[in-house]
């Protein structure tokens, strides 16, 4: 028995010994040239997806929160030549102050911006614009608007949202209104 | 005898020379002058308007009875004294294109009674769209040489502000009558422009974009330097016979009132302290004093201020709403609204005024009349007439109790400046 188990392993080594000297491999010089020719397959490669990140997501949802709120504020119009807030826009100034003042809003500047009608292009309408904003600004801090989130400016007769020539035309020109920033 | 007649000298003396007394000239105590068209080469449509313009700048110059037929002859031939015998001066002009492909204006002028050429000018320009600018030369020229008050306002740069969309006004450089035009600022909310020089180079205009600012154009060089930046409101009302100093308006504190900056120091003053609307200063008297727009009455008026001084002392006594003034000397311009009419169209009419005489002169009868400015020679009146959502330029020759209207075929003119 014992010898047998010794031929046996004797005839194993034997064999073992014989395949390494089979699969010894001799590279002769330039023998890649014998591989086989391969191709890169680069389609799909480096491919990046483009798109907002989720931050920008955000912003997006943010500054669209932004034109919602300013569309919803109302105008205060002023009478011919006049920049005190008349009574029956008392109502207009509280609910855009109220607006202003929900805790959505208090995120975002107010740019007050003052308009006239188209009597008179010259310094004094400019004025007249900017006075009307100022009093605009000044009522809404009165009401609780951080001043420091209002800045106001005047765009004169430059900035029409009527141009007919009708009484009502007119009086739709001479008015205040928002528009909310980042 | 010899007192009352030096007396009654100075007064016939100061009656002339005030402008605010409406003197009519007698028509027919005018030279008459005729024009004869030599051109032959050159596109019909130009040569048309060319003719137009002569005829229309000799007008503006007021000194002449002007004939309107174009009459027709060969540059060189003789001049026909018979055919215009009743007439005092001839000018004949031929437009022609030279080797390199520019057009030329070539004029002589006669005296018709002395029958003596006055002269012979060829006048040339690199570019077809300015040859408008052909015909101001010639006229101001013949004037110069018939010995006539200067005009040099034919052949000024105009530059004016116009809207073009809401939110939106270019800046244009133009001759006075409109012919030319050339936008120089455009894009944005660009108004008030100022010319900074007396050469029309450079000038200050204000672009409202988050804060108004001021800056300073040169026109050849096409570069633009910020000059300043406020809140709520900035215009450069006026800038100082030296150009170094300029009125402002300003509403650092949301408060418009109007500012003395020097250009070279940079230090702002600030000249009025009012709660209302102060707007639209003017150097006066030298630079010493200055006119400005305020509301301090409950309706917009002229008032003066002497520069570091407290008192402030009214300088138009007469109209409920007089908005907008131009100065030139002693003499103050302004526009004043006739009616108070919220609903319907009003009118706007313009006056001289002197702070040295208590007369008032009206230089308008109807329409909407504003933002008038004084000519460099101070004789010569630059405004806006509105008509609609159209205005055109008004020009007012002061001496001679005329006015012209060049209507603007796009856009409405926000302000002007010459």
């Amino acid at each position: 028995m014992r010898k047998a188990v010794f031929y046996t392993l004797c005839v194993a080594a034997l064999l073992l010994s014989g395949c390494a000297k089979k699969s010894v491999e001799i590279v002769a010089p330039g023998g890649e040239a014998n591989a086989k020719p391969t191709t890169e397959v680069s389609e799909g490669e480096g491919i990046k997806t483009i798109g907002e990140t989720e931050e920008q997501m955000s912003e997006e949802a943010r500054l669209k929160k932004m034109k919602m709120i300013e569309s919803e504020a109302k105008k205060i119009y002023f009478d011919f030549d006049k920049y005190n807030i008349r009574a029956d826009q008392v109502p207009n100034v509280d609910y855009d102050a109220k607006l202003f003042n929900l805790e959505d809003a208090k995120e975002f500047k107010i740019k007050v911006e003052g308009n006239c009608d188209e009597w008179g292009s010259d310094e004094y309408n400019y004025a007249l614009g900017l006075k009307r904003a100022k009093s605009v600004k000044e009522a809404l801090a009165a009401r609780g608007v951080d001043p420091n989130r209002m800045s106001i400016i005047s765009y004169g007769e430059s900035n029409p949202v009527c141009t007919e020539h009708t009484k009502e035309c007119w009086a739709k020109n001479r008015r205040v209104e928002f528009e909310l920033m980042p | 005898m010899k007192r009352v007649l030096l007396l009654l000298l100075s007064w016939a003396w100061l009656i002339a020379s005030d402008l605010t007394l409406e003197i009519v000239k007698e028509v027919g105590a005018k030279p008459a002058v005729v024009i004869e068209d030599a051109t032959l080469s050159v596109d019909g449509r130009i040569d048309r308007k060319l003719f137009k313009l002569l005829v229309g700048d000799l007008e503006v110059s007021a000194h002449f009875n002007v004939d309107h037929t174009k009459n027709l002859a060969n540059f060189s031939d003789a001049v026909d004294y018979l055919k215009y015998k009743e007439k005092d001066f001839l000018i004949r002009y031929r437009l022609y294109y030279d080797d390199l492909g520019k057009l030329n204006l070539e004029a002589n002028a006669y005296n018709i009674k002395s029958g003596i050429k006055l002269f012979n000018k060829n006048y040339r320009i690199s570019d077809n769209d300015r040859f408008a600018f052909l015909a101001h030369h010639l006229i101001y020229d013949f004037n110069k040489a018939v010995g006539y008050d200067d005009v040099s306002f034919l052949k000024s740069f105009v530059i004016f502000s116009k809207y073009t969309a809401p939110k939106r006004a270019d800046i244009v450089i133009s001759d006075y009558t409109l012919t030319y035009q050339k936008t120089v600022v455009h894009g944005g909310l660009n108004l008030f422009p100022k010319w900074a020089d007396k050469q029309h180079r450079t000038f200050y205009y204000t672009q409202i974009k988050d804060k108004p600012t001021l800056y300073l154009v040169d026109i050849y060089k096409g570069t633009r330097q910020k000059i300043l930046s406020s809140e709520g409101m900035l215009v450069c009302s006026d800038v100082s016979q030296d150009g170094t100093k300029l009125l402002l308006t300003m509403a650092p504190n949301m408060q418009p009132d109007i500012y003395l900056y020097d250009r070279f120091t940079r230090n702002l003053q600030r000249i009025t302290r009012y709660p209302g609307i102060d707007v639209n200063g003017n150097f006066v008297e030298n630079g010493q004093k200055v006119v400005f727009v305020s509301d301090r009455l409950g309706y917009p008026t002229i008032f003066a201020k002497r520069i570091g001084s407290r008192a402030v002392q009214r300088v138009v006594y007469h109209g409920r709403n007089n908005s907008a003034c131009s100065t030139f000397g002693d003499y103050v311009v302004y526009s004043s609204r006739e009616t108070d009419n919220a609903f319907g169209r009003n009118t706007f009419n313009l006056y001289l005024v002197s702070t040295t005489s208590d007369y008032i002169r009206r230089l308008t009868a109807n329409g909407v009349n504003i933002f008038p400015r004084f000519a460099p020679d101070g004789e010569t009146i630059l405004y806006i007439k509105e008509y609609g959502r159209q205005s055109g330029l008004g020009l007012i020759r002061l001496k001679y109790n005329k006015s012209y209207l060049y209507p603007l075929s796009i856009g409405k003119i926000q302000s002007i400046d010459w």
